[in-house]
């Protein structure tokens, strides 16, 4: 038993002699005693704080000693008192055991009598104390027992993936809100239910093989079509719980909504599908091409074939384009572009989207006016916006008659540059118009039938524009022409 | 004068390169470049076999094509082949189609794009002419 700190003894006795010569004896032996002459002002001290030790005076003037007993033992059930009493009061001092005194010392004593009990008395106090302290501790780790469990319930039911665990009988043993959502279960379910009165056949058949076959026991992977056709696809993932390696002592199944990714996964082929057909277009007209020439098909004169080499080419030249498109449309599309934001003209970068296209232009003798403004600059990346407005000036030129025109102007529309192209091309329809900025979309008619595009110039040029913050809007009218207005933060 | 061949697709070139190939080989050939106009040239010109593009001012324009042609009494037993480049391993909906659409469609035969020149007139000879 060690000391770690003095202990406090109280010495309630309304004798003078009596209180100081222990006191002196009790503080020799390295106690720190307190005292009290009186039998309430003894109490007062003795409930104002825990003592280790009490000493306790049977008789006094004002209240007896199995009062100031009774009140200190009601404030400290634990405390341990002694009752000090003469020969004549004796039975009340057997008694006042019975109240919950640790011991009692009969008047007079001699030192090495009361530091005998002195030594007795604080070995049980340490006794009391140990245990209190081992108590306490087992309290509040059945406390933290308690808040841990509920902590995990509340980790379990803020998961969004869906949670069912069930015995080796197939009864339900824990489940989260998650799983009731992702699986759409409706129905109330009780613990111990069992998962065949409830559970979708697709994810209760592959828990009910696991339970069928503890021994080929492995995790399965589950796709599971809740609302079909794709609105709501989870991925079950069914787990045996083992307990060493053979006992198993149920499943757990963790459902993850796949939605998304599913959806995600059918754009991805979609767009793979409508990338493939159009590169195997052109190179099914190629190849057509170069089968009839190296083959001689239509006779020996060259003249024949040049024709069809010419087309040839242009629908290589397309074929790049398209390539290129794709990249570009990848690019975006994957965040990872590189850009160097920069004070840019837009004038500047239109003037040099015509020059580009000047042989078309002149070929097709179009008009071309331009009212641009120089001072109109905004932040962004160079090939940015050569990109938009080649791909838009392209179109202007492409889909245009022969001597029509194109009008671009430039102003400043609140915080944005507007830029308007206007032509006097073929325009589209309405319906043409919804479906302009799809991939692969292309306006198909008598009019657009001999002009090459890879359908994904608009596409890129939304994306850009949209990854500025800017705008794009269509105006148009079939056989008549079209206006793309472009906006773009200036700054 | 040879046997009427409509050839129908909204790519130029592969009707410039079809159509001189199959009239070398002995056929008279009409090319059209929509679903529409594709059935406008049919009821003028009544072919004795059609090839439909399959994805033209829509994707699927080749079988509404097809379609309507059978639907006509004088269409009901021309050949009509669907080609297209979208074939199996694009999947489009070629290789979705089910038993269903193909009744509603009622194409003859199905070619995959790239068909070589010399193996569409073979093609004509071996099986769909070769008893007629």
């Amino acid at each position: 038993m060690t000391e770690t700190s003095t202990k406090n003894i109280l010495i309630i006795d309304d004798e003078r002699g009596m209180r100081e010569g222990m006191r002196r004896l009790l503080q020799m032996l390295g106690y720190n005693v307190e005292t009290a002459e009186t039998g309430s002002s003894g109490a007062a001290l003795g409930i104002a704080k825990e003592y280790d030790i009490y000493f306790i005076d049977l008789k006094m003037p004002d209240i007896s000693g199995e009062q100031v007993l009774l009140k200190i033992k009601t404030r400290y059930p634990e405390a341990i008192c002694v009752i000090i009493t003469a020969y004549a009061s004796i039975d009340t001092a057997v008694n006042t055991t019975r109240l919950g005194a640790y011991q009692y010392i009969p008047k007079p004593f001699t030192p090495e009598e009361l530091e005998l009990l002195v030594q007795r008395a604080m070995d049980k106090r340490w006794y009391i104390l140990e245990a209190r302290r081992l108590r306490q501790e087992r309290e509040s780790r059945l406390l933290e027992l308690v808040n841990e469990q509920s902590r995990l319930r509340t980790i379990i039911n803020a998961l969004d993936d869906g949670i069912l665990v069930v015995n080796n009988e197939g009864q339900v043993v824990l489940f989260n809100p998650g799983f009731l959502k992702l699986m759409d279960i409706k129905t109330e379910i009780r613990l111990g239910q069992h998962i065949l009165d409830f559970l979708h056949k697709d994810l209760r058949e592959q828990i009910e093989t696991l339970l069928v076959k503890p021994d080929t026991v492995t995790a399965i992977k589950q796709e599971i079509v809740v609302f079909p056709p794709a609105n709501l696809v989870v991925m079950a993932n069914i787990t045996p719980i083992l307990k060493k390696k053979s006992e198993m002592l149920g499943i757990v199944a963790v459902i993850r909504d796949i939605t998304e990714l599913k959806k995600l996964d059918l754009l991805k082929s979609q767009f793979i599908n409508m990338a493939a057909h159009e590169l195997k277009s052109p190179l099914t007209a190629i190849q057509g091409y170069l089968e009839m020439v190296v083959n001689k098909t239509l006779g020996d004169s060259p003249d024949t074939y040049e024709n069809y080499m010419d087309r040839s080419l242009t629908r290589t030249k397309a074929l790049v384009n398209l390539i290129n498109d794709l990249l570009n449309i990848t690019r975006l599309e994957s965040g990872r572009v590189r850009r160097e934001f920069v004070k840019t003209s837009i004038s500047g970068i239109i003037t040099e989207c015509f020059k580009s296209l000047q042989d078309d232009i002149h070929q097709e003798c179009i008009d071309v006016k331009l009212e641009l403004d120089d001072k109109i600059t905004i932040q962004a990346d160079r090939d940015d916006i050569y990109r938009i407005f080649r791909h838009l000036l392209e179109n202007a030129v492409k889909y245009n008659r022969k001597n029509g025109r194109i009008h671009v102007r430039m102003s400043k529309e609140g915080h944005y540059a507007l830029v308007s192209v206007q032509d006097t091309g073929i325009g589209l329809k309405e319906d043409e118009k919804n479906r302009l900025f799809e991939e692969f979309f292309r306006a198909k008619n008598d009019l657009t039938r001999r002009i090459a595009g890879t359908g994904l110039g608009l596409t890129i040029v939304k994306k850009l524009v949209d990854s500025y913050a800017g705008k794009i809007q269509v105006e148009s009218q079939f056989e008549h022409g079209s206006t793309f207005s472009i906006y773009l933060p200036i700054g | 004068m040879g046997k009427k061949i409509l050839l129908v697709d909204d790519d130029t070139d592969m009707l410039d390169i079809y159509k001189p190939v199959l009239e070398k080989a002995g056929y008279n050939v009409k090319v059209a470049y929509s679903g529409t106009e594709g059935l406008q040239v049919f009821q003028e010109f009544g072919p004795d076999a059609v090839f439909v593009d399959l994805s033209m001012e829509h994707f699927d324009s080749g079988f509404v094509l097809c379609h309507k042609i059978k639907q006509l009494p004088a269409g009901a037993d021309i050949p009509v082949i669907i080609m297209t480049a979208a074939g199996h391993e694009t999947g489009i909906r070629f290789s979705t189609q089910t038993s269903e659409e193909k009744n509603w469609i009622k194409a003859d035969d199905y070619l995959e794009k790239p068909i070589a020149v010399h193996d569409l007139v073979q093609y004509l000879d071996d099986k769909i002419f070769r008893d007629k």
